[in-house]
């Protein structure tokens, strides 16, 4: 019997009940559990309880070669897998000091920022769909339905890529793939007013989201809160300007920021970084060079002993990969650091004094992804 | 077409009395079509809701998936009916039998047609509104009886909903009934045959609009349902068919609501060339359609948004709009 | 004065909030006419990209009448779920080992595909299907030489 009882019973008074919320719940997004204690609907208190899909992802890296970790790390955040399989490749490619070819890397990135883009449009349209609206969340999933199509078309699947290798990445795009690419762009920048017309002006969304779950910039940093959540809070702290990496630094591309920190700037930050994203997209196709899309690595590669940590940008914040290799083929330990985490223990900062309606909106404005919180 | 007017009828007037045989009769219609609207009310929405989403909806059983409800309703019936091991077990079984109880007596008034209408009564509107209030009563026992923490906050959240947004539902029924001095739905409705009273009172038809789409729990009022923060509010619990009497009634009451809006604000059955009964059920069903179309739109409002909103705006805007009405028609 | 201000500006947030409410109900009736994205499964199907990963087969190679594959065992060793079995053997003592029995446990799978990459004779593609439902797990056992058999 799991028996948790993390919250002091006799704190609890005759006004205050618990409520579970999850781990079966609609809105949770998989497997959280929000132990809350209520007054009314008045969160009292709020206690994020993890682990309930706990896959052990870094010990499993433990016992396989380099190599093969890589389907583990789209399976670590689903949502923008790509961004991770790129992470990891970089980590273990400045562990070895391999040369990536310059098309490679361009082909990285037009990919990684698709997998942004469809991570946040499934990240606001769920968040939408949480404060009530189920329309939007399908519209979302037509334009995401489109990534999709591409990322498939060049990586062959949908979800879990598994598209970068130690040196490179799998497969070439072709025309086909730019030219689609930039249809989609235009296809999204048209439905864009749609969305800010359905959603963002809409008068029961500006109710429920401005001035609601305000996370403060010392609260932010307190608690290592990343990604678009920081940027909502005033801090434009972005990995990919901060501490370039990739060939980031050679687009034109700007960290959107919002000082109010409530729900609502977090949806616009999102909403900002998209059209963001579709600029680098456009920008790293023009510029495409040609080349190689693999520079030549050993079958199984050996990294030499020693560690290193590389933090990059996923679509929830900062990840970081601190991978020690012992000399071996087999790595010594590879940590995640996972932006979900941290970013989902600030609720209990922010959720009390709140309805429960409101704590369902916070809940899905911070966009957590639950494997990726235990890993 | 008059129905008292066949031999068969008339005969059995004859034997039964003439009121006894018209209530029976009527009643009996009323309990097939109540199940049949609603499954049609059903498939609507899921159909209307598949479009507007880019989708077909149900396409399966039957032409466009025409017969996917009955089938639903079929599986529902098959399935075992769980109560809690903690609920109140005698009010968890009463509560889907009450709330279907004022959904098929308020069918007794509604005027269909100049001749299709159960029962005249001179308080009809008032019947309707005291029966529909009925309905929280039941949604109150399934969720305190549930013995769930979703339910009850549900149930909870329906009292206050439906207390609050009863009064402008009534206040701007009221700017109606001063103008045609008659609580009866069919004289209501007679009184339309020039002019649709939409036209004289637009603000009371908007007020009435929302008030009832609050009263029968529809989206963006639906907090007590409120799929993505209580799971599914006061029927959580509920399986199999007490499931479905709930679901049965809320769609009937939806088909009320649009039935009054249409006697109170468009005209009832008036209308050029057609029968009044195609009429009626034309303007219901678009009444409905704007109910659908409104919740697959929008998104769901706060609690306390909610209640603010009730006593805040609408009913100072009610009250401002009876105020005017009767100046204009009694004092000068 | 300040009640008075208060009360315009109410006033106008009702205003401009209904008029926000009515261009979205436009938006979904406007959709309301748009056709359908999505697509009846059963009765169309979708043709998948040259790229789609699906399970992994042999290629056919017109030079032998089969597959290449030479037994190495490097997509054994380099598959993370370890699903694939590969069992050679040799015709004549002295000759190259050639692939007789290729069995992949479909159902633990994680498609990867870093068995085709690290595949020397390159005899390794992917299939293109995706309608793999079975009634029983071993169902989910494909034998990839048969399958080349099998092939038109």
């Amino acid at each position: 019997m799991l028996n948790i009882k993390t919250i002091d019973d006799t704190t609890i008074n005759e006004r205050v009940y618990q409520l579970n919320l999850g781990p079966q719940h609609p809105s949770t997004h998989g497997v959280l559990h929000l132990l809350m204690k209520l007054d009314g609907e008045v969160v009292v208190e709020a206690e994020p309880i993890v682990g309930y899909s706990h896959r052990g992802h870094e010990k499993m890296a433990e016992n396989r070669i380099w190599e093969q970790f890589l389907p583990n790390t789209s399976r670590i955040d689903y949502l923008s897998g790509l961004i991770y399989n790129h992470g990891y490749c970089m980590a273990v490619e400045k562990l070895c000091g391999i040369e990536v070819p310059e098309r490679a890397e361009y082909i990285r990135v037009i990919t990684s920022e698709l997998n942004r883009i469809s991570s946040h449009l499934l990240g606001i349209m769920a968040f939408v769909m949480d404060i009530g609206a189920f329309t939007p969340f399908l519209y979302g999933w037509d334009d995401r339905e489109h990534v999709l199509d591409l990322l498939e078309r060049v990586a062959g699947s949908r979800l879990t890529y598994c598209y970068n290798r130690f040196g490179g990445v799998r497969n070439d795009i072709d025309r086909e793939f730019c030219d689609g690419t930039r249809r989609f762009i235009d296809r999204l920048r048209g439905r864009f007013s749609d969305y800010h017309n359905l959603i963002t002006e809409n008068i029961i969304f500006i109710k429920r989201t401005r001035g609601i779950g305000i996370i403060t910039e010392d609260t932010a940093l307190d608690f290592g809160v990343t990604g678009p959540t920081l940027r909502g809070s005033g801090v434009g702290y972005d990995v990919r300007k901060n501490e370039p990496y990739s060939v980031y630094p050679e687009f034109d591309f700007e960290i959107p920021v919002r000082k109010e920190g409530d729900v609502m700037a977090r949806y616009q930050v999102r909403m900002a970084e998209m059209e963001q994203s579709m600029n680098i997209i456009e920008q790293a196709l023009d510029g495409l060079p040609q080349g190689p899309i693999r520079s030549k690595v050993p079958l199984f590669i050996d990294p030499p002993a020693g560690d290193c940590y590389f933090a990059f940008e996923s679509a929830r914040g900062a990840v970081g990969y601190y991978i020690v290799s012992d000399g071996t083929r087999i790595p010594y330990r590879i940590k995640v650091r996972t932006p979900s985490f941290s970013n989902l223990f600030v609720l209990t900062r922010i959720l009390p004094g709140n309805f429960i309606a409101d704590c369902i909106a916070t809940l899905g404005s911070i966009d957590v992804v639950v494997p990726e919180i235990d890993r | 077409m008059n129905i008292t007017q066949l031999p068969i009828i008339k005969e059995i007037y004859g034997f039964l009395g003439r009121d006894l045989t018209a209530a029976v009769t009527g009643i009996l219609i009323i309990l097939v079509f109540v199940p049949l609207n609603s499954a049609f009310l059903v498939w609507l929405e899921r159909k209307v809701a598949g479009h507007i989403q880019l989708r077909p909806g149900p396409m399966e059983v039957g032409p466009h998936g025409i017969l996917q409800t009955l089938i639903d309703a079929v599986k529902l019936m098959g399935k075992e009916m769980i109560t809690p091991k903690l609920a109140d077990k005698f009010l968890f079984w009463l509560a889907p039998i009450i709330i279907i109880i004022p959904a098929i007596v308020c069918f007794v008034v509604i005027p269909f047609s100049p001749m299709m209408q159960v029962r005249e009564m001179n308080v009809g509107i008032l019947l309707i509104f005291s029966f529909s209030s009925l309905t929280v009563l039941s949604i109150l026992m399934g969720g305190w009886a549930s013995n769930n923490k979703y339910a009850l906050i549900g149930a909870v959240r329906a009292v206050a909903q439906n207390v609050a947004y009863e009064i402008p539902l009534l206040l701007s029924t009221m700017s109606i009934i001063i103008m045609t001095n008659s609580f009866k739905m069919s004289e209501i409705t007679a009184a339309q045959s020039g002019v649709w009273f939409i036209f004289y009172q637009p603000v009371a038809a908007i007020i009435f609009f929302i008030s009832t789409t609050a009263e029968t729990n529809r989206a963006p009022f639906d907090l007590v349902e409120a799929e993505s923060e209580l799971v599914s509010g006061f029927h959580t619990e509920y399986t199999g068919m007490r499931f479905a009497l709930f679901f049965l009634a809320e769609y009937t009451n939806m088909f009320i609501a649009a039935s009054m809006g249409a006697v109170l604000f468009f005209g009832g059955w008036h209308g050029p060339f057609f029968p009044g009964l195609i009429w009626f059920m034309v303007k219901v069903y678009i009444l409905i359609f704007v109910i659908i179309w409104v919740r697959w739109t929008f998104p769901r409002l706060r609690f306390d948004q909610l209640m603010n909103f009730a006593w805040k705006f609408m009913i100072p805007a009610a009250l401002l709009n009876l105020m005017v009405t009767a100046v204009l028609l009694k004092v000068l | 004065m300040s009640s008075l201000s208060g009360l315009k500006e109410y006033i106008k947030e009702i205003l401009t909030g209904s008029k926000s409410l009515l261009i979205g109900m436009g938006i979904t009736l406007k959709r309301l006419f748009v056709p359908i994205v999505t697509v009846q499964y059963p009765r169309r199907k979708l043709t998948m990209t040259p790229n789609f990963r699906g399970h992994i087969e042999a290629i056919y190679f017109d030079d032998t009448k089969s597959h290449h594959c030479i037994a190495c065992g490097l997509c054994m060793r380099t598959c993370p779920s370890h699903v694939i079995k590969v069992q050679g053997e040799k015709e004549k003592a002295g000759e190259r080992k050639y692939g007789r029995k290729y069995y992949i446990d479909f159902t633990k799978c994680s498609l990867c595909g870093l068995c085709v990459d690290v595949c020397p004779e390159k005899t390794l593609t992917f299939s293109h299907e995706y309608e793999l439902a079975c009634i029983s797990r071993w169902d989910g056992v494909i034998d990839i030489m048969k399958r080349l058999e099998e092939r038109p």
